[in-house]
């Protein structure tokens, strides 16, 4: 941006006015040598960043996303790191037994005990617990009074679920889970959809006719019978769940492609390219396909609310995850099953609503992004 | 074929096939291009001027063989002699993979300066993508090139970093101008490359051409459907209507004593800044341009034609000669002294 623009005051201070303003100081501004020229992508980036919600939601989910890998430091059962006579051990890298550390309980070291015990010893030795020192899948039966779902307390602050297991951990770990899921399949499928999708519009032709009726079969097959099917046979997994759920995700985005590739190849730039030697295949990737990219970023954002929403439907119906993993859609039907325990009904719901909220207001910025006009109703 | 000549079109040929029904079968076809023959000499800038819609641009598209890319069923006929750095050959016969290695000794120049510029490139991609196609350069040589061809054109070496949506019409096209000059091309066709501008800017692009065709040692086939402006560059004038070429000869002596009835009225129709002028007779045709899937017999200009005979409608006139290098598709026309 030029230094024009910022020094630029506007009078009634409206954002509006604000923002396209600043767009002609930066075509006037052309002659200034200091000032950086802009990509269509780095304008476009540039008005995404004034939406607002879309912007501050991205960066959240960013952030939570990438925090969410890190998830086994953060909320855990296993301790950070054990000091016990001299030594230092890790336990959220590797498993120790419980006589280890000399606690008296079958299998793993319990280090939330461990801690406890340290602490009343009054000894040298000493536990570093997460921020929040539960598991996703650590039964807390023996530690609460009362039968499970044990309701919402200080310790757990969305409660336990029917197997006394934290109900706040496994929404965080579900999280996740639910949001790579989409993003898997919404990449896989939309490269091979444009890559389909590409091909038929590029070839047109007898290519586009027989493809497109291949395509139109293919579609017809049920989804939700597929995953029945396949499910009855195998024990369906995060990577075979990505996979039968792109046997039909990929179809939607190819009829976008094929039409923006059919308006492109007309487009003169494209006969400039053929006419100067290029050869198909940097006409299909360096021509064609960055101008026809509008449809798979705008939709990007949906197709992964979508996911989403299908992996907890899945999970719902029991066709999804096997059962340990921690699944919104599992927590969903706990509480459809536990409808009188509020807590299990309202955090995932609550969870739930709130990503695929802010997903859709980044997919509603960056539509709004794309479009050349300027709404003041979104901002 | 005469080595005087950048290019001979003998014959040439364009029909595009007209689909229809359920399984899109050849119902009708359009003959684009129809039979016309002439050709361009080296150095020379030859004009192509007719009605939109007359085949101008097709013929552009058919040299430089990138008509089938867009309607894979179009039917050309003829041949197309070029003289290449390669020797002579006929464009017409080779395929889209024999034909890249002749594609650096033509060059196009296309009519909206908006979309023949792919928007995603920075300047500095457009113009050198030519090179990397055609030459082996390195990196810094094309860096070097696209510098000295930007400021060939009248921009600045600084401006490659920049993107086509940030630069005027006049710039766009300038930058079109540079991307064709890259390859040292003997041959540049110019489809209607002032068109999209305004007036003003059409001057400045046009004497920019003119520069560097002297410079360069260019031959340009320029299509336009501006007379004024094709009087101006061109050294000879080939007038185009309904697929055929009407009217071929010297610049100055078409604009000043056209032969063609076609051509007559064509020219009458060019607006004239001196009114001292404006007194003089306007022919005005009567009726459309008929559609090319359903064209005239014999002469196709017979239902419009002020001296329109009978015996039109039986034969198909050629290109004979007038005077001195003029040649005309009409049998009835004399030298015309009195026009313009």
């Amino acid at each position: 941006m030029s230094e024009n623009s910022k020094n630029y005051k506007n009078p009634d201070g409206s954002n509006l006015t604000d923002s396209s303003s600043k767009i002609e100081t930066k075509i006037e501004g052309n002659d200034n040598k200091k000032d950086v020229s802009t990509s269509i992508f780095k304008k476009r980036w540039k008005k995404f960043k004034t939406l607002k919600r879309g912007y501050y939601s991205f960066i959240i989910i960013l952030i939570l996303y990438a925090l969410s890998f890190i998830l086994p430091l953060l909320v855990n059962k296993d301790a950070l790191i054990v000091q016990y006579e001299g030594d230092y051990y890790f336990p959220v890298f590797s498993y120790y037994a419980a006589e280890k550390f000399g606690q008296d309980i079958p299998g793993e070291a319990n280090y939330r005990l461990l801690n406890e015990k340290f602490k009343n010893d009054d000894s040298d030795n000493w536990v570093l617990m997460p921020l929040y020192p539960y598991g996703p899948n650590q039964n807390l039966l023996d530690e609460l009074e009362g039968s499970p779902p044990h309701p919402p307390s200080i310790g757990h602050i969305c409660g336990t679920d029917d197997r006394a297991r934290d109900v706040f951990a496994r929404l965080l770990y579900g999280f996740n889970i639910s949001l790579s899921f989409a993003i898997l399949v919404t990449i896989v499928s939309y490269t091979i959809g444009t890559m389909v999708g590409s091909a038929l519009g590029y070839y047109g032709g007898k290519v586009d006719i027989f493809g497109q009726r291949l395509i139109e079969i293919w579609a017809t097959l049920p989804f939700l019978y597929t995953i029945i099917i396949v499910s009855s046979i195998v024990q369906p997994n995060f990577i075979l769940l990505v996979f039968v759920l792109n046997l039909f995700w990929w179809i939607g985005i190819t009829y976008y492609i094929r039409g923006e590739f059919y308006r492109e190849k007309a487009r003169e730039y494209v006969s400039a390219a053929v006419s100067m030697g290029a050869k198909n295949r940097t006409i299909i990737l360096k021509h064609i396909l960055p101008n026809s990219l509008t449809p798979i970023i705008s939709f990007a954002p949906f197709a992964v609310v979508g996911g989403i929403a299908s992996l907890v439907a899945l999970d719902y119906l029991g066709f999804g995850l096997p059962p340990p993993t921690p699944s919104w859609g599992q927590l969903m039907n706990q509480g459809l099953s536990n409808i009188n325990y509020w807590w299990l009904v309202t955090f995932p719901l609550i969870a739930m609503f709130l990503s695929l909220l802010s997903i859709v207001f980044i997919g509603e910025a960056v539509r709004e992004a794309f479009d050349p006009k300027i709404y003041s109703r979104l901002r | 074929m005469n080595p005087e000549n950048i290019l001979e079109i003998k014959n040439l040929s364009v029909k595009f096939p007209v689909t229809g029904g359920l399984f899109l079968r050849k119902v009708a076809e359009i003959e684009a291009v129809d039979d016309i023959s002439f050709d361009i000499r080296r150095g020379e800038t030859l004009g192509l001027v007719g009605e939109s819609g007359c085949g101008k641009s097709t013929v552009g598209k058919a040299i430089l063989n990138i008509l089938k890319f867009a309607s894979p069923d179009v039917a050309i006929g003829g041949s197309l002699f070029f003289n290449s750095d390669y020797g002579e050959i006929d464009l017409l016969k080779l395929n889209r993979n024999e034909m890249r290695k002749y594609r650096k000794n033509i060059q196009m120049i296309f009519q909206d300066p908006y979309s023949s510029l792919n928007a995603r490139l920075s300047v500095g991609q457009i113009i050198e993508e030519p090179l990397l196609y055609h030459t082996k350069m390195n990196k810094s040589e094309r860096r070097e090139k696209v510098a000295w061809l930007l400021d060939k054109v009248g921009l600045q070496a600084e401006q490659s970093k920049r993107y086509p949506h940030e630069f005027s019409g006049g710039q766009r096209q300038r930058i079109g101008i540079a991307r064709a000059l890259s390859t040292n091309p003997k041959l540049i066709i110019a489809d209607e490359p002032v068109s999209a501008l305004d007036v003003s800017i059409q001057a400045q692009v046009i004497n920019l051409l003119q520069d560097l065709q002297s410079e360069f040692d260019l031959s340009v086939l320029f299509i336009a459907h501006d007379l004024s402006v094709v009087e101006h560059i061109s050294s000879r004038i080939a007038v185009m209507y309904l697929g055929k070429i009407f009217e071929l000869g010297i610049g100055k002596e078409i604009y000043h004593h056209p032969n063609h009835p076609y051509s007559k009225a064509l020219l009458s129709a060019v607006p004239l800044p001196n009114p001292k002028y404006r007194d003089k007779e306007r022919i005005i045709l009567e009726g459309d341009v008929p559609t090319p899937l359903n064209k005239p017999s014999g002469c196709v200009f017979r239902n419009r034609c002020p001296i329109a005979k009978p015996e039109c409608a039986n034969f198909i006139p050629v290109l004979e000669k007038k005077t001195g290098e003029q040649y005309a598709a009409c049998p009835y026309t004399k030298y015309d002294k009195v026009s313009a």
